[in-house]
Order: C-alpha cells, then sequence, then structure tokens
C-alpha cells in the first residue's frame, strides 16, 4: 500500500536525495519513460488511445472519490502506525494526496511549455510575414526576452544570498532594480490600471441596464437604488431617524425612539431594513437556487468525464 | 437521539443525487425518445451570431474564461465545438483565446478534431486556438485588444469568470459585436446581463450542451439533475418544516465547542489534533430555547464526536522511520 504514499525511510525508491546523482538518473529515465509513452499515445490508433486515456482519467477520479468518501484518520500524525484496514486505508489516502497533485502539477508544467511555444509561433509568423500590428509582436518578444532573463538572474542572485543582504535594497545589482522595475515598476502598475477601468465599464454597463423600459427593468432599477442609498450612512441615518420621530408623534408608538432608531410596528420602513429584506428575502434565495443549479450541473458533468461518457464536443 | 448523529448521511444524499443522473442517462440511452428541454434564447440566438459574422465576413470569438481545465473549460469547449461546426460549414473565421496552457492544448485538438470530421480540415487555422497568457489583466487587454483590431462580429464569453468579465463584455459592446455570455461565478452573472446581448445563467451554461446536440447521454444527465433539483427542493420544504418544529421546545442540554465545553480534555491535546478538532463540540446544562445547532436536523449533516472519540490510541512507528519527506 505504499506506492505513491510518503513512507518510510525519508529517500525511498520514489524520493531520492536532492543534488545526488541517483535524483538526476531519475529525472532523466522519468523525462524518457514519459516522452516514449506520449510519443506512443501519439501514434497509437483513436481506438486504443480511448481506453488508455480514461483509463486514467478513472484512475485519477477514484482516487479523489475515495479521498473524499473514506473515512479520514482523525488526529493523524505520520508517525503513528494506522489501527485496522479502514485507518490504514485513510493514511494512504492522506499521506498519496501531495504525490497525486504533483503528478498534475508536472503535467501543467509541460502543457505550459506548449502555451508557449503557440505565442511563439504566432508572433513570430506574425513578424516574418510583416503583417498589420506587427510591431506588437516585437514588444512582446523584447518584453519576454528582458523579464526572463531578468527574473532569473535576480532570482539566483537571491538564491545565493544566504545572509539576506538583498533585503536591503541598498545592495542591489543591476539584477534586482532590473527586476524590480519590470515586475513592480511596470507589470504589476499594468495589471492595476487595467484592473481600474472596470469602475469605467460598470458606469456604462449599468447606464444601459438601468434605464427604464419594462416592468422587470424598472423593478431592477429600484431594487439596485434601494440598495445604493442604504450604503450612504447619512442618508440613512437621517431616513431612519424620520420614520422614529413619525411613528412617535403621528403614530403615538411609546416604543418609538430617533436617538436608538426603535421605531416599533413602523421597523419597516427604516431604509437599512429594505435593503437588508431585499438582500436576505430576495437575493439570497436567488443566489443559492442559481448555486444548486451550478453544483448540479458541475457533478453531471464530473460524473459523465469521469466515466467516459462525455464526448467533450468532439462528436457534435 | 445518538444513533443518527453521524455525517454519512450528507455523503448518503449525494450518492443519491449520483444515482438519479446515472439512472435517467440510461434511461434515456434505452427508451430512444426524445425528451422536452424548454427554449433557452441564449443558445436559439447562437446561429443569428455566427450569421451575422458571416454576413459580415468578420471572426466569431470564444473565450472560455480564466479558469484551468476543469469540468467547467470542458463544458465551455463542448459549446464551443458547436459553434465551430456551424462556422466552419460557413467558412466563418474563429477565434478562441485562452488563459490557461492545459486549456489551450485541448481546444487546439477540439477544434482540430471539429473541423476534420466535418472534411474541412483545410479550413482550419492553426492560429485561430491561442494562448494569450495566464495572467488576468494581462489576459483581459489581450483579448480586448483583439476584440478592437479584428474588429469581431460575435463574441461568446462561457466558462469561469472573475473581475475580467466587464472588461471583455463593455470593449465587444462597444464595437457592436453580439454577445453570447455566461458564467458559473454567480458574482459575475449580473455584469453579463447589464453588458451582454444574452446570458446563460447558472445551470443553463450546463445545460448548453444537452440543448444543442440532444445527444440521448447529455439529455439524459440533464432530465437526472432535474430529479436531484426536486429531492433538493422537497428537502430544504422537509427540513423547513422539521427544524421549525424542533425549535420550538425548552432544552437544558445544549451543544458548546469542546474548547470550552471540556477545557480538561482540550488542554491534554497537541497542536496537530485541536487544529483537526477545532469544530468538535460536546454537550453542557443549561436551561435555553433549542438553537439551531442543538436540533436532530442539524446533527444529521454535522458529526459529533464524543469525548471518547477524541483519542485514537496508535502505536508509533520504530525511531527514526518517521515518514514525511517534505
Amino acid at each position: 500500500m505504499n506506492l505513491l504514499a510518503q513512507a518510510a525511510p525519508n529517500y525511498n525508491f520514489w524520493a531520492a536525495e536532492p543534488g545526488s546523482a541517483r535524483l538526476w538518473i531519475m529525472i532523466l529515465v522519468s523525462l524518457l519513460v514519459g516522452a516514449g509513452f506520449y510519443a506512443a499515445l501519439f501514434y497509437a490508433p483513436s481506438r486504443i488511445r480511448k481506453p488508455i486515456v480514461w483509463t486514467f482519467t478513472f484512475a485519477g477520479g477514484l482516487f479523489y472519490v475515495l479521498y473524499w468518501a473514506w473515512p479520514q484518520p482523525v488526529s493523524y500524525h505520520p508517525d503513528d502506525i494506522p489501527n485496522g484496514f479502514v485507518e490504514n486505508v485513510g493514511f494512504w489516502l492522506h499521506d498519496a494526496l501531495p504525490r497525486v497533485a504533483d503528478i498534475s502539477n508536472i503535467l501543467t508544467a509541460f502543457l505550459l511549455g506548449l502555451g508557449i511555444y503557440s505565442l511563439l509561433r504566432i508572433h513570430t509568423g506574425r513578424i516574418v510575414k510583416r503583417q498589420a500590428d506587427r510591431g506588437f509582436s516585437v514588444v512582446f518578444f523584447i518584453a519576454m526576452l528582458a523579464i526572463l532573463v531578468f527574473g532569473y538572474w535576480d532570482w539566483s542572485l537571491r538564491e545565493a544570498d544566504t545572509k539576506g543582504l538583498l533585503q536591503d535594497s541598498a545592495n542591489w545589482q543591476l539584477a534586482n532594480f532590473g527586476q524590480n522595475l519590470l515586475f513592480d515598476g511596470f507589470l504589476q502598475q499594468m495589471d492595476s490600471a487595467m484592473f481600474s477601468m472596470i469602475a469605467f465599464f460598470i458606469l456604462s454597463a449599468a447606464y444601459r441596464a438601468f434605464r427604464i423600459r419594462s416592468v422587470e427593468s424598472t423593478v431592477l432599477m429600484a431594487s439596485a437604488l434601494i440598495l445604493m442609498v442604504s450604503l450612504l450612512t447619512l442618508v440613512v441615518t437621517n431616513w431612519d431617524s424620520g420614520v422614529a420621530n413619525l411613528a412617535k408623534n403621528v403614530f403615538h408608538d411609546s416604543k418609538a425612539d430617533p436617538a436608538t432608531f426603535q421605531a416599533g410596528y413602523l421597523n419597516w420602513m427604516k431604509l437599512s431594513s429594505i435593503a437588508n429584506w431585499l438582500k436576505a428575502y430576495m437575493q439570497v434565495p436567488a443566489l443559492r437556487a442559481v448555486d444548486w443549479g451550478i453544483g448540479l450541473g458541475a457533478l453531471a458533468m464530473g460524473l459523465r468525464l469521469w466515466l467516459g461518457l462525455e464526448k467533450g464536443g468532439v462528436s457534435v | 437521539m445518538q444513533w443518527y448523529d453521524t455525517g454519512v448521511l450528507g455523503m448518503l444524499f449525494v450518492v443519491l443525487l449520483v444515482l438519479f443522473i446515472l439512472y435517467n442517462i440510461y434511461r434515456t440511452e434505452h427508451k430512444k425518445k426524445d425528451l422536452y428541454i424548454r427554449r433557452i434564447p441564449g443558445l436559439n440566438a447562437i446561429d443569428d451570431a455566427i450569421g451575422r459574422s458571416t454576413e459580415m465576413g468578420r471572426p466569431v470569438l470564444m473565450v472560455p474564461g480564466i479558469g484551468t481545465l476543469n469540468a467547467i473549460s470542458v463544458q465551455a469547449l463542448s459549446i464551443f465545438a458547436h459553434i465551430t461546426k456551424a462556422a466552419a460549414q460557413f467558412g466563418t473565421p474563429i477565434r478562441i483565446c485562452l488563459a490557461d496552457a492545459a486549456v489551450y492544448t485541448v481546444a487546439q485538438e477540439i477544434i482540430r478534431d471539429v473541423y476534420q470530421q466535418q472534411g474541412l480540415i483545410d479550413r482550419y487555422d492553426t492560429d485561430s486556438v491561442r494562448f494569450l497568457t495566464d495572467r488576468q489583466f494581462a489576459f483581459a487587454a489581450g483579448v480586448s485588444g483583439l476584440i478592437l483590431r479584428e474588429k469581431v462580429a460575435a463574441a461568446f464569453f462561457l466558462g469561469e469568470w472573475y473581475a475580467e468579465s466587464l472588461i471583455f463584455a463593455e470593449t465587444a459592446n462597444s464595437i457592436g459585436a453580439i454577445q453570447i455570455a455566461g458564467s458559473t461565478e454567480k458574482s459575475q452573472t449580473p455584469f453579463f446581463i447589464a453588458a451582454c446581448d444574452y446570458v446563460l445563467i447558472g445551470d443553463e451554461f450546463y445545460a448548453a450542451s444537452a440543448y444543442l446536440t440532444r445527444q440521448p447521454i447529455l439529455v439524459g444527465s440533464l432530465v437526472g439533475q432535474d430529479w436531484a433539483k426536486i429531492a433538493m427542493a422537497a428537502c430544504v420544504l422537509f427540513g423547513f418544516l422539521v427544524n421549525s418544529a424542533q425549535r420550538l421546545p425548552e432544552t437544558d442540554m445544549h451543544r458548546v465547542p469542546l474548547k470550552d465545553g471540556a477545557p480538561e480534555v482540550w488542554s491534554q491535546l497537541s497542536d496537530d489534533q485541536k487544529a483537526d478538532l477545532e469544530t468538535a463540540e460536546t454537550w453542557a446544562k443549561g436551561e435555553k430555547a433549542n438553537a439551531t445547532e442543538d436540533t436532530g436536523l442539524y446533527r444529521l449533516f454535522n458529526p459529533f464526536y464524543s469525548k471518547e472519540d477524541l483519542t485514537v490510541k496508535r502505536a508509533k512507528k520504530p525511531s527514526g522511520a518517521a515518514g514525511a519527506t517534505e
């Protein structure tokens, strides 16, 4: 039961000591085996490829289903020896989870390489064919190269800095300044600039959506107005206090107290009460219903993928 | 009432929902009978959007959001495959922009397969499926630039969306593109409703492939989801009645967190055990109205740990054999 699990001793068949020759051999062998497997899958006929892919999908899914359904060991500790079969499997699932996640991470890393290849192919083609807007492709290559060089240079310097001297910017070198300028000076700022544009887009979208065109849009606009106004403290204070005064002076409600905003049976007229009612009795049930649908849809989709029933649009 | 005090019931309920879905898939596959699916305007508009792109000679843009390779992305790609099929027949150019390398690889395979199945592989442009970046707002900037440069006539934003949703929708709106959107993130749906022409709300997104293809497996799965919804609604109604009844009487015992109710046990636990048992509870005496957490209904889905359950005696591994390689 130790396959994939973190078994004793520390460095076993699955894990070699960092920096050791055995580790490098393991990496090389893994790469060769992986490449061989990939090539075999690539050249295999479709009728053979599909069952292989489904077997791996099913095994991966089964692991996570078991992890979710199997009783988890109470007060787990890596030094403990599990009691009985149920705990034994529970411990194994607990130990194997990081290894299964590692497999997923390694696959993602390889796929990122394919993504970068796509970018390089598209932008190189655009420059070579002298297409319109090829200037953007040139900027892309310069930016990518600069960030790659300065990022790696800065990282290697920081790795070598065992005394933590680079924590102080007075000790920075060209690589550190370059990395700081590119990441914090450019990338982060441009990210923030894009994010801030949402404020203007919300305004223009809201202007179109909240125009009174039908009964539904009128209800939408009225509810939105109440909720927006209910966030303005000055308006809420005056409104609620006005309701309390109304209750006390007009309806002679002895419980009404403008100072503490208790308006007795007229409580529902307070702006904060109306806004809370809208949120608690209109918004939350609707959102929960949407959540149900999404959750069930994801469950059905996951089930179809796991059992190989989903054809992923290929047979449409 | 300790006999039903276990978390297994929640799991059994999920298994019941799974059985509903599987049974209906089986039933629909063997019944060979068309089942009714209500009209979804957003999906009916797909052909109009593609037709408009074809007439204008401009590309159709498809973006499955910024999620990783999961059920949502696969569902989005499944819908995109259907759109691509129609676009391929009319010779309308397509653009699929992706923010995740794994989704990019799968999308490339699916789209090429669609062209191949249509016998139109010569119309397949390898640059039509593009990985841009996995950085949220850089992706938003990249796609917005593409929308403005290529003046797309139709845009499909279906998948896992976050704060970037409105940037896409408003940029496409600014050039007059017809937009069909749907997000599994309920917080983004209002933005799409405000900015797009058609929006798939909630599980309409998952119903899309069944609606478009009418494959028995997908339609059966959809019927199973409806059965599951009815079961959940029945549970809510039952829970509302039972919980209301159970909250009425007063009790002299109520549940409190273990650390307050049994401090002598809590103090003897290790930090790891405390982290594991942070939500564990015990009983305390005191006259008061039943709280929600005291009701039997609440305990159906929230396991109760007794003091004995908290102490699991196990032998230790031999010295030096601690397994962690971390």
